[in-house]
Order: structure tokens, then sequence, then C-alpha cells
């Protein structure tokens, strides 16, 4: 029989020190989190953040755009210029993470304004340096603001010989007929019907709503994430270009996300419009340089496990951040649940497979083939669109613009032997 | 390709619970058939015992996206399993991609999926893709659950392994003087006593 007080007292440690590594690497922690527990290596990618931030904040009307694949930081760099902005900015950065806001698959043009607009008006009506008469005199604006986004009710007149056709906003008095109410659509509840309002609508009150904030804070800086997750350039410039070219003309810098395939085949046309496109790689990882392992060490990763095995986390990853994390967590899950007291090359050779695995899944014989031939032959044709299905899906990782490889977990289950029962 | 081994729901009840009350968690299971009722409700029991929360159940193609936002966060701290029937259009994996940032909560999100619609997923939903990483799970044809034998045998294990029986475990359970192990909540659980966790 175990001692059961020594079992309680070493169990029960044993559990908070996985526990608190679990915390530590935690791939969907959102990432203003990760931020203020410190557990974020702020010079990652040359500390990019803070050339991001400088340009916003010196050239107003300014549109950047931040690309990168799936994974690799780009929220993180984002909150950290909103940070950088406050500390060392006289101006009110705004970030809005738009993919919570609204259905970004029914976005239409108007919708990221609609989305500053509501942001602004409820920073300016909570400011506690913004004089209260001032907020009664926007009290309209902040009205005009909400209808174009999220849309308003109006009295119309329907006339009894109208079936089926639309009621009538104009005349009421000739016909016979009865008032009713319908409600006209803004531009964020979702699902939205593709709109075309007139963008002058907005254009006015944002103005104001400018002016107003330039009182107390020099400029605004808009800060949008999540324009990355439509996949197509075709989507993201049918989306972001126009409600972009107002902000310009409001001179509101834009630091944006989007997504890594404008950088290729027909997307690559997409950056002339904008004023910077800032590529976020992955990271290498190599014995010359331990940007990786950094990542490791900084969220307490070597009181579970040594050099070994997070280097063989660091080279499994791609250099990809949410990868690393990942499979240091789930490493930590599996050393715990097989009962070892730390993680063991065991167990990261166990989450490196299902990791590449779960890339591996859906793939069709003939793309496996191309990644091996890429592999051996180290040629990847980035106009072709198989190939930027695999950059975006992280299948290949692009490490620079004329290197790019397979993802290591991916190959190395590509090219692990067959189970005999599988 | 290289095999996933098996998991019982326990297991993967077990590997939620260490990673915290509000970890986030996105994981897939993978199952036979998505559609099949008595497992999936078998899985959640297992699941809700395990870590002690309300576990529900979505049925993804019933539901618009704004419904699912809402009811996802209303409460945000449970734990929601969302069942993706295998024909789950590739745009409704698009858009459901596209919504990630509207329901990431702070509860665990258990993504219970057939073969099929895990493929429909990688291609379409990269994004979802790469919150879950590697924790990817394989439920067996039975749901991941063990027959009356198999419980029968992995009591006597834990009997064996702790050198104390089922009625002195549960009375320590009450005492809270238990050592925080994987296998004491499994044991809590085979017992139907999922409450003393």
């Amino acid at each position: 029989m175990v001692d059961s007080v020594s079992s309680l007292t070493a169990g029960a440690a044993r559990r908070s020190k996985f526990r608190a590594f679990m915390q530590a690497f935690n791939p969907t922690a959102p990432a203003q989190v990760a931020i203020e527990a410190g557990l974020i290596c702020e010079d990652l990618h040359r500390s990019l953040y803070q050339n991001l931030g400088a340009r916003a904040d010196l050239e107003a009307g300014s549109l950047q755009l931040l690309v990168g694949g799936i994974g690799s930081g780009k929220t993180t760099e984002l909150l950290l210029a909103v940070k950088w902005l406050r500390e060392h900015a006289d101006v009110l950065p705004l970030y809005i993470d738009i993919t919570t806001e609204t259905d970004l698959s029914g976005l239409n043009v108007g919708s990221l304004l609609a989305s500053f607009g509501t942001h602004l008006s409820s920073r300016l009506q909570k400011a506690p340096n913004f004089a209260r008469e001032r907020k009664v005199e926007l009290k309209e604006t902040f009205q005009k603001i909400r209808e174009f986004a999220f849309g308003r009710v109006e009295r119309v007149w329907v006339s009894y010989d109208q079936d089926e056709g639309e009621p009538d906003f104009e005349d009421e008095s000739t016909e016979e007929g009865y008032f009713t109410f319908q409600k006209l659509p803004g531009k964020l509840k979702p699902p939205l019907p593709a709109l075309r309002r007139d963008l002058g609508q907005i254009v006015e009150p944002l103005k104001k709503l400018l002016e107003a904030a330039r009182v107390y804070s020099k400029d605004v800086i808009v800060v949008l994430d999540g324009l990355d997750r439509l996949l197509v350039p075709e989507k993201f410039l049918a989306v972001a270009f126009q409600d972009f070219r107002v902000f310009r003309s409001l001179k509101v810098s834009v630091l944006s996300t989007a997504p890594i395939s404008i950088l290729y085949g027909v997307g690559n046309s997409v950056p002339e419009y904008f004023d910077r496109v800032q590529h976020v790689p992955a990271l290498v990882a190599g014995p010359k340089d331990d940007l990786l392992r950094s990542v490791i060490q900084k969220r307490g990763g070597l009181n579970l496990m040594g050099v070994e095995e997070a280097d063989s986390l660091c080279k499994f990853s791609g250099g990809v951040l949410r990868d690393l994390i990942s499979l240091a967590r789930d490493a930590a899950e599996e050393a715990y649940i097989s009962g070892h007291q730390s993680i063991t090359a065991e167990d990261t050779a166990k989450v490196v497979q299902q990791l590449g695995a779960s890339y591996m899944r859906g793939l069709s014989p003939e793309s496996i083939k191309a990644l091996l031939a890429m592999e051996k032959s180290k040629e990847f044709d980035v106009s072709k669109p198989a190939n930027i299905e695999f950059l975006v899906t992280r299948r290949v990782l692009e490490y620079s613009t004329n290197n790019f490889r397979p993802h290591p977990a991916l190959l190395s289950a590509i090219l692990a032997p067959e189970e005999p029962n599988a | 390709m290289p095999d996933i081994r098996e998991h019982t729901a326990l297991e993967i009840g077990q590997r939620l619970e260490l990673r915290g009350q509000d970890s986030s968690s996105w994981i897939i299971v993978l199952v036979g058939d998505s559609s099949t009722g008595a497992k999936l409700e078998h899985f959640r029991d297992d699941i809700a015992s395990v870590l002690q929360k309300p576990t529900r159940i979505f049925q993804i193609e019933t539901k618009t996206f704004e419904e699912l936002r809402e009811e996802l966060h209303n409460p945000g701290n449970d734990v929601a399993i969302l069942v993706a029937d295998d024909g789950l259009t590739a745009e409704l994996w698009s858009s459901f991609d596209l919504m990630r940032g509207a329901i990431e909560r702070a509860g665990p999100i258990v993504l219970w999926l057939s073969g099929n619609s895990i493929r429909h997923m990688t291609e379409n939903a990269p994004n979802i893709r790469s919150y879950v990483g590697s924790s990817f799970f394989v439920v067996g044809p039975d749901g991941g659950f063990m027959t009356a034998e198999e419980r029968a045998q992995r009591l006597t294990e834990l009997i064996e392994h702790y050198g104390f029986g089922n009625e002195e475990l549960i009375h320590r359970a009450q005492l809270k003087t238990l050592p925080p192990d994987p296998e004491i909540i499994e044991w809590l659980v085979l017992l139907g006593r999922g409450d003393l966790v």
C-alpha cells in the first residue's frame, strides 16, 4: 500500500508543477493575457511592432498591412504596437478584432468604417477628460453612427393595393393603406445582405467624431485584426479597399492584418495599394539562432523539460509560434498522463507525430507526392494556386521570399513507416 | 500515415481537466460516425462527470452562426461539444473558420467529427485547425466508453495499484485526502462519483 500522506504531497506538487506549465503554454489563450502575464518575447520579429507603431504615428493616414501565416504571431505584434503607441505617442489607438464584431463571410463595404465609428463613439462617451457638453453636442452624430452600423427602424406607408411590392417610403396620402415599421439593416448585424449604401453617409459623422477626438488626443489610429481570415485576396480587397481609402482621406492611420495569399499569385498586385506590407515569417530553428528556445525559456518551459526536448519541439514546430506552444503544452499533457515526472523524449515524439498527422489528414496522394518532390528539389513555385493553398494551410512554411519548406512535423509524418495495422 | 491510438472519454476529460478551468481549449474527437446519438451522449456524460461542468451538444448545421455565437457565450465557461455532419459544406466550414474569433470562449470546445468532416475541416478551416494543433483524439467504434467487463478490470487494477478499496476511496475523497492523480479522478468517475472529484 502506498503511503497516502507522502503520495498526497508528491502528487499535489507534481500536479501543481504541470498545471503551472500548462497555463504558461496555452496556445489558445488570448494574446492580451499572454502579454500582460509577461510571457511574450517582444523582440522575436526584430521589434517589428515598434516600426509599425512609429510609421502609423508619424504619417497620419498611412495604410500598413501585417501579413503572415496562421499562428505566426500577428495578433501579438498588433497588440504590442497598440501598447507601444499608448506609451510613446500622443495618439488614440483603437484595436478592433473584426471577427468578434460581425460575421466576416457577410462583411461588406462600409463594415470596417461602421465598426471603427462605434468604437470611437464608445471611447469618446467614456472619456473622463471629454466635456459633458461636447458629448451632448455629439449625440446626433453618435446616433448616426449607430444606425449606420446596426440599422434602424423606419415608419413606412403600405398601400392596400401593394400585395407583395416594397412599402412606399415617400407618399402616404393619395391611397388607402396603413403605417407599419420596417427594419433597415445596418453594417454589422449578421447575417448581412450585400449592401451598397453610399459610404458618404458615414464619412461626415466620422469627421465630426475625429475632430472631437483630436481635441483631447492628437490622432486616432485604427488597428484591425482578423482580416487575415479572408483567405482569398479578392475577398480581402472587396471588403477592405474602399474602407481603407476612406480611412486615408480621414487621416486615420491603419494597421491591419491581411491574408498571406496577397503576397503571391493573383494576389501579388494587392500590396501596391498600401504604404507598407510587413511579412511575419516563420522563425528559423537552428543551433546559431535560439529565438525559438527563448520562447520556451521565457515561459518557464525548462523547468519541465531538458534542452534536448526543447530543441526537438522547436525544430518540429517549424518556427510557427502557435505550433511550438501547442506542442509544449501537449507534451506536458502526455508526460502527466503517462506518469512521468517531466517531459521525456518519448512524450515529445508522440506529440510531434500527432501534429504531423493532423497536418496530413485530408492530403491527397498527389499533394503528398508534390511535397516530397519539393523537399527533394528545394524548389517551390509560389505562382501555382495549389502551392498557395499549401502556404495558407501551413503545410508549407515561408522563411524568406525564396526559402520555403514543408512543415517539419508533416514531413516527419509523411516519411514515417506505415503502421502494420493502420 | 502514422496511426493515432484510441482514447476513452475519461482520458480526454482528464486531459481537459489538467489544462485548467478556463483554458479556452479546442480539441477534435474523431469518431467513426459523427451522427450516432447514444455514443455522443455517453461521451458527454463522461466528460461532464470528469470536469464537473455542464456539457452541451450543438449540431453546427442546425444553427445560424449568430445563434451559435450567442449560445456558446451564454454561458461561455461550460463544455461545448460541436457536432458537424459529413454534409457540412465547404462554404459553411469556411464561414465557421471566419467566425473563430467570435466563438472563442473560456470553456473548452470539443469538435466531434467523422473522418470525412475532418477532411473538410482541414481543407476549409485552417484557422480552426491551427487552434486544435495536435489535440486530436480518436474515439473507438464504441464511442470510447468501456464495457462493463473493461470497467471491472480497470477497477481491479486501480485497487491493486493504490492498495485500498472503493469504499475507502469514497471516504478519503469526502475527507479530501486523496492525491490529485488523474487515475483517482478516473476511479471516482468509474464508480459514478464524479461529484467527489
